[in-house]
């Protein structure tokens, strides 16, 4: 293990994030608040960033020194974003800090906070900035703005970027990373724009169209988005939600006016099924809820997209809705948004492959001499690859309820521990009843905040890299 | 530049290796999964999974747009025809690797008819450049030309050298009568092209260009020739061993092949009647003893094993022959082989992109033009390059004696019709003559750059 050149990786990604915290600083400035949290955090991530990119280093970087890499980029980034938290004085505990800055970074947008509008703003927006570096990814930008971050990159931006399998969209890494970041870029100017238009106030516009961006869900209003009460406002969240949560490959194909390729894809056809299925089954259940079809629609259908793109977003309490909307809305949870986007979960197009390959299995069952091979979009899925796939949606199941056991030491309802720890592993936001869309997170210990930060950074990098670092063999010197 | 390589076999990965360094971006096609992985892990390109001849497989790889294809399949039609598709799509330069000896006699109508713009052989390459080795056993810095007719070297000068403190015009009548050229010379780090009136000091570094038995010709006069190699000894007698052969054959040197496979030996011996054909096995020492190794000047391993050649080859240099060659494939271990004694290890797959990666260099200055290959000479302060004289070209048919070069430019060798022709003021530019051109600091991308500001108005020839 060539721990030297990891730490000396992080130490780069430290000086980045440093320079990401000047952003919050100019707003903190704009509004004359209290500029020393972000001053003293700045000095401080730089001075440790600088100290470690001096580290004099081997050039030998493997598969395992990215995951590694990976993984303690991660943590260190968790960390960092909790300091101006923390300094700020409005976090009670360090935990409750790294909780929130985890929540952010990995687009999770669960919250601690009781209050949030009496934060400050620059606080307010550095939380919702952590959700438009985590989202795209720091080590994606790490590439795209670094030259020659270090040899082999593709092994660092392979694991941030969520999907089962990595594709680049031009040959070069760091171009690929240039492109993912003007689109991404493009897109969240965009939404900022129509923000504005639809009535959000321009501070507010930005809030919201970082967290859509990330898919996070932070928002500066105690009520989310529900505070507007504005139809445009809802339309044009829902619509974002829904763009940031599809593979961002499309879009590369759509600019390269391959349209064919770019509709041709199973995954968006799977994603705006399940959107639309889901919408209109829920439509239908939340009758009840509400008065008349168009309301239950308005609020469905924003519902719908909050969940499945992981942001969390909210302008109805979905606690409130029938059990079976309820169960759906865990179900959009463990489905997630498509690969390759900013979302988090298991990704639409794991959910479609694991799918076919029960079809498969099942046909293989009544014709035992069959041979069959299970393609997505017309294109043959390796059998190493499909291995792979089956062992991620394994080990994510049972991560989810380890989480869960660890939380109902807690002592809190099985509803509460098992969608805490299913909101954190898919990076989503609100669980059920006490942690619901108009709850938080404040109740629980500190060691459950602890297992759920980690849980948030596992399922931000897909599981493994965390597994690798933490993996004994990982660090023997044989 | 935008560069698709079908075929992640040895030569494609190591041409996309070398491309990768040379910061191009480059798209790797091959239909099997695991070679593509292996080349996605340890390089920065784009992987493309699928069959080089199907032309949806090279639009995803994005042939449309490719500066250049080359196809390195172990298939040779497989090459031809991904070279004909990729050129339907768009690509604008096509490189096939076309190997088998079949196809070498009609190989240029099959460009021709495929649209293809280069073959490439790695073995007759290979041979090639073991044959170099064996005819300069000193030299350092040599590049070829026109696929090896036209050779460029360096030399350092000693004191006593006949060339020492007289200007060039006045050479032995010898030496000009040869077909070569000083083209560049290196003094204290400074890079110069030479005239007529230059006056070479001990110390300075020469490049001169010409015909490779010129070249042989000039080291015997100047008494730098290593003692000629008249017997070679070649162990193995696949592909690299006909094509070096053939080569030596016709230089006059005598050969002696070791084969193990009878059937090949025939074919061997149908085709070289001179040379001695022994079948047998090549790393058996004693076979090699009665066949009286020690009398050979030089030693060829070329079996296909890295491990038989590197061993025979540590033999022979035991018994003490001066000059050993050994093909070895695996570059990993190339430091290993060197400490050794080893210094003469030919890796195909590593000659063969070499190749490849000079012509991408020669694309990369030519906007438009025909530049068929460039390389950096006197430690980069000078660079050769090999053009193709097109109908676009200015001042076809006018004597040198009546344009006005850029200064710093030489227009050193012209090949037409497989003639060497040194240019003198009387000689002019034809279409399809190929030429070599010197330029000092570099800067000449395009044939029509040579010329000065103001032509017909000086004299300066070659």
């Amino acid at each position: 293990m060539n721990i030297k050149l990891v730490l000396k990786l992080v130490g780069r990604v430290l000086l980045l994030e440093a320079a990401a915290l000047v952003l919050p600083l100019a707003v903190a400035l704009l509004y004359r608040e209290d500029l020393l949290p972000f001053l003293l955090s700045i000095a401080i991530v730089a001075a440790v960033g600088l100290a470690l990119s001096a580290l004099p280093a081997r050039q030998q970087f493997f598969t395992r020194e990215g995951f590694v890499a990976v993984g303690l980029i991660w943590i260190f980034t968790g960390l960092v974003g909790a300091l101006p938290f923390l300094f700020s004085g409005w976090f009670a505990t360090p935990m409750d800090a790294i909780f929130e800055s985890c929540s952010g970074f990995t687009t999770t947008g669960s919250t601690i906070l009781t209050d949030i509008e009496a934060l400050p703003k620059g606080i307010l927006f550095w939380r919702a900035f952590t959700h438009w570096l985590g989202g795209m990814g720091v080590l994606v930008l790490a590439t795209a703005i670094v030259p020659k971050l270090g040899i082999r990159s593709h092994y660092l931006t392979q694991a941030e970027t969520p999907g089962p399998v990595f594709s680049k969209l031009v040959p070069k890494q760091s171009q690929t990373s240039k492109i993912l970041y003007t689109m991404y870029f493009a897109l969240t100017t965009l939404e900022v724009l129509c923000l504005k238009i639809a009535g959000m106030p321009l501070y507010d516009s930005f809030i919201h169209a970082f967290s859509t961006a990330g898919t996070g869900g932070f928002s500066n209003r105690n009520a989310s988005v529900g505070a507007y009460n504005s139809v445009p406002i809802d339309v044009v969240i829902t619509i974002f939600m829904l763009l940031f949560s599809i593979n961002f490959a499309v879009y590369f194909l759509i600019l390269t006016r391959k349209w064919r390729d770019a509709l041709a894809s199973d995954e968006l056809k799977f994603f705006l099924g399940v959107v639309a299925g889901a919408t209109a089954i829920l439509t239908v259940s939340n009758l009840g809820v509400y008065a008349g079809l168009w309301e239950s629609l308005r609020y469905t259908v924003f519902q719908v997209a909050s969940i499945i793109s992981t942001t969390g977003f909210g302008t109805a309490d979905f606690v409130l809705w029938p059990q079976f909307s309820q169960m759906i809305i865990v179900l959009l949870m463990f489905c997630g948004a498509s690969a390759g986007s900013t979302g988090g979960g298991m990704k639409c197009s794991r959910v479609l492959i694991l799918l076919r390959s029960i079809r498969r299995e099942v046909h293989r069952i009544t014709h035992p001499r069959s041979v069959e091979v299970v393609k997505l979009d017309g294109k043959l899925v390796s059998e190493a690859t499909l291995h792979t796939l089956l062992v991620f949606l394994g080990a994510y199941v049972i991560t989810v309820f380890a989480a869960a056991l660890v939380i109902s030491l807690d002592g809190q309802s099985f509803a509460v521990s098992f969608s805490a720890a299913l909101t954190c592993v898919s990076n989503v936001g609100p669980g059920l009843e006490a942690i619901g869309p108009s709850g938080n997170f404040a109740a629980f210990s500190g060691l459950s905040k602890g297992v759920m930060s980690l849980c948030m950074i596992v399922g931000r990098l897909e599981i493994f890299p965390i597994l690798v670092l933490l993996s004994p063999s990982t660090w023997r010197r044989t | 530049m935008d560069i698709v390589i079908v075929g992640s076999g040895k030569v494609g990965f190591s041409l996309a290796e070398q491309l990768v360094k040379e910061e191009h971006n480059v798209t790797v096609v091959d239909s099997d999964e695991e070679a593509l992985r292996r080349a996605g892990d340890q390089l920065d390109i784009m992987t493309v999974r699928g069959n080089g001849v199907s032309a949806a497989t090279l639009r995803e790889a994005g042939v449309d747009r490719a500066d250049l294809l080359v196809a390195a399949t172990n298939a040779d039609e497989v090459n031809m025809v991904c070279c004909l598709t990729a050129k339907d799509l768009g690509a604008k330069y096509t490189i096939a690797r076309i190997r088998n000896p079949e196809y070498t006699s009609s190989v240029g109508e099959l460009r021709r008819n495929l649209k293809i713009d280069m073959a490439i052989n790695p073995e007759n390459t290979t041979a090639v450049e073991i044959s170099r080795l064996l005819r300069f056993p000193s030299a350092a810095n040599i590049e070829t030309f026109c696929r090896g007719k036209v050779e460029l070297m360096g030399f350092r000068l000693q004191e006593g050298d006949f060339l020492v403190d007289a200007p060039l015009h006045a050479l032995p009548d010898k030496v000009k009568k040869l077909s070569l050229l000083f083209c560049a010379v290196e003094r204290g780090g400074e890079v110069s092209i030479p005239n007529g009136s230059f006056v070479p000091k001990a110390g300075d570094k020469l490049y001169m260009v010409g015909r490779p038995d010129s070249l042989d010709q000039f080291f015997r006069q100047l008494g730098r020739y290593a003692p000629k190699v008249k017997q070679v000894f070649l162990v193995g007698g696949g592909k690299v061993s006909m094509y070096l052969a053939a080569i030596l054959d016709h230089l006059g040197i005598r050969l002696k092949i070791i084969e193990h496979n009878e059937e090949r030996c025939r074919v061997i011996s149908e085709r070289f009647p001179r040379v001695t054909v022994i079948c047998g096995d090549g790393t058996d020492s004693e076979l090699l003893e009665s066949e009286n190794l020690t009398a050979s000047d030089a030693f060829v391993a070329l079996t296909d094993r890295d491990e038989d050649n590197l061993i025979i080859s540590l033999y022979a240099m035991q018994q003490g022959i001066k000059k050993v060659i050994t093909k070895c494939n695996r570059q990993n271990y190339a430091g290993i082989v060197r400490s050794l004694g080893l210094d003469s290890v030919i890796s195909p797959k590593f000659v063969t992109a070499s190749n490849i990666v000079h012509v991408v260099r020669g694309l990369q200055n030519s906007q438009g033009s025909v530049m068929n290959s460039l390389h950096r000479i006197a430690g980069g302060g000078a660079e050769a390059m090999e053009f193709t004289v097109g109908p676009g070209t200015r001042h076809l048919s006018v004597p040198l004696k009546d344009l006005k070069l850029r200064p710093g430019v030489l227009l050193a060798v012209i090949v037409r019709d497989n003639n060497i022709i040194i240019p003198q003021g009387s000689s002019s530019l034809q279409e399809g003559d190929r030429v070599i051109i010197i330029a000092r600091g570099g800067g000449v991308l395009d044939l029509n750059d040579i010329y000065g500001a103001e032509p017909n108005l000086g004299g300066a020839g070659a």
